[in-house]
């Protein structure tokens, strides 16, 4: 069941978005969609159906903060999964989105098998796995 | 040998005149600084200039790791494919040779669970040269905010000379100044910050003890 997920990947460079779209596959997940940031990650989300979102912080028009906020307060959305994939290291930040309701936080740069092992706790949580 | 009491210097050639006037000069220039109000800016911009400095050490240190990494891997891998290539001239002799001999020696068997091997031996240096290219991601926010720095030397710059200039002169019209994202982006010198994490375990560990 959990390799039927449909992913989103929000990230506004290209080359990180190619990473984890790349090791998201090579972790039996090959249903994936991308976005380069908040706004275009909201359409995305509402247009059609994605179970887990994996999302970058700082970036330009709507970042991950706000993304998350978003998702959290609309109705359809905010039962799916975030999990934070950023370089934004501040304990702060970190506490700020386990308050937001972030399933998860990663710290950049990462490795695979740390990205494997968080998928594999939240995808548990959610009974997925 | 010259040493350095005997080394000419700018006081023995420069007349107490030129030296006078330089002083003068400076004078004024900090005095209509503070009165524009562009002292504590310009003091601001140039404090943050040993900040833009470590971040492209930064820079220059994460590109050079990641090219390093992706060399390494590459040399690893190649090593690796050379020996497979090897082995398989000498698996194609010994079919050529003798096929059922082959088989039933059990070189067939032993060569196709070493191409097992290879392949997932390669497979992970592939996997870490795709990692070594985040690289592009980090440096890429650092160098924005090194941009960012740039350009509000260049708009306070711009502002000191419009503000200087004489009435009649045209000059180009000042950018508005972007201010400082709320967003601090990859953390290029964590030594001695005690507000920022410096591994996935912190990270993991912070969250645990928010109860997450």
């Amino acid at each position: 069941m959990a390799n039927q997920l449909r992913f989103l990947v929000v990230d506004d460079f290209s080359t990180m978005r190619r990473i984890v779209r790349n090791l998201l596959k090579e972790s039996g997940f090959s249903e994936a969609d991308e976005a380069e940031d908040g706004v275009v990650a909201l359409q995305k989300l509402r247009a059609s159906n994605f179970d887990f979102v994996v999302s970058d912080i700082n970036m330009p028009n709507m970042n991950g903060f706000q993304l998350l906020a978003e998702i959290k307060k609309d109705e359809k959305l905010k039962h799916i999964p975030v999990l934070m994939v950023t370089a934004e290291a501040r304990k702060e930040d970190i506490v700020l989105a386990a308050q937001q309701g972030a399933a998860g936080y990663i710290v950049k740069p990462f490795t695979k098998a740390t990205l494997e092992d968080k998928l594999t706790h939240i995808l548990k949580k959610m009974g997925l796995q | 040998m010259e040493t350095a009491d005997s080394a000419p210097g700018l006081g023995d050639g420069a007349s107490p005149d030129v030296h006078h006037k330089i002083g003068q000069l400076t004078r004024q220039l900090h005095d209509t600084l503070r009165e524009l109000g562009l002292a504590e800016k310009l003091r601001g911009t140039a404090e943050e200039l040993p900040d833009a400095k470590s971040r492209l050490s930064y820079i220059a240190r994460l590109t050079g790791e990641a090219a390093e990494k992706v060399l390494n891997r590459v040399d690893q891998a190649k090593s690796q494919h050379d020996q497979l290539t090897a082995e398989t001239q000498r698996i194609k002799a010994l079919m050529v040779k003798d096929p059922v001999a082959a088989v039933a020696k059990g070189h067939i068997m032993n060569f196709l669970t070493d191409v097992e091997q290879a392949n997932q031996t390669l497979d992970q240096h592939l996997t870490e040269i795709m990692m070594a290219q985040d690289f592009h991601d980090l440096t890429g926010q650092v160098i924005a905010r090194v941009v960012n720095l740039a350009t509000n030397i260049e708009d306070q710059l711009v502002q000191l000379l419009i503000q200087t200039a004489p009435p009649d002169a045209v000059l180009p019209k000042p950018t508005a100044a972007e201010g400082h994202p709320v967003l601090q982006g990859p953390v290029v010198n964590a030594e001695g910050n005690p507000d920022v994490v410096t591994s996935q375990s912190e990270v993991d560990d912070l969250l645990a003890s928010l109860g997450f």
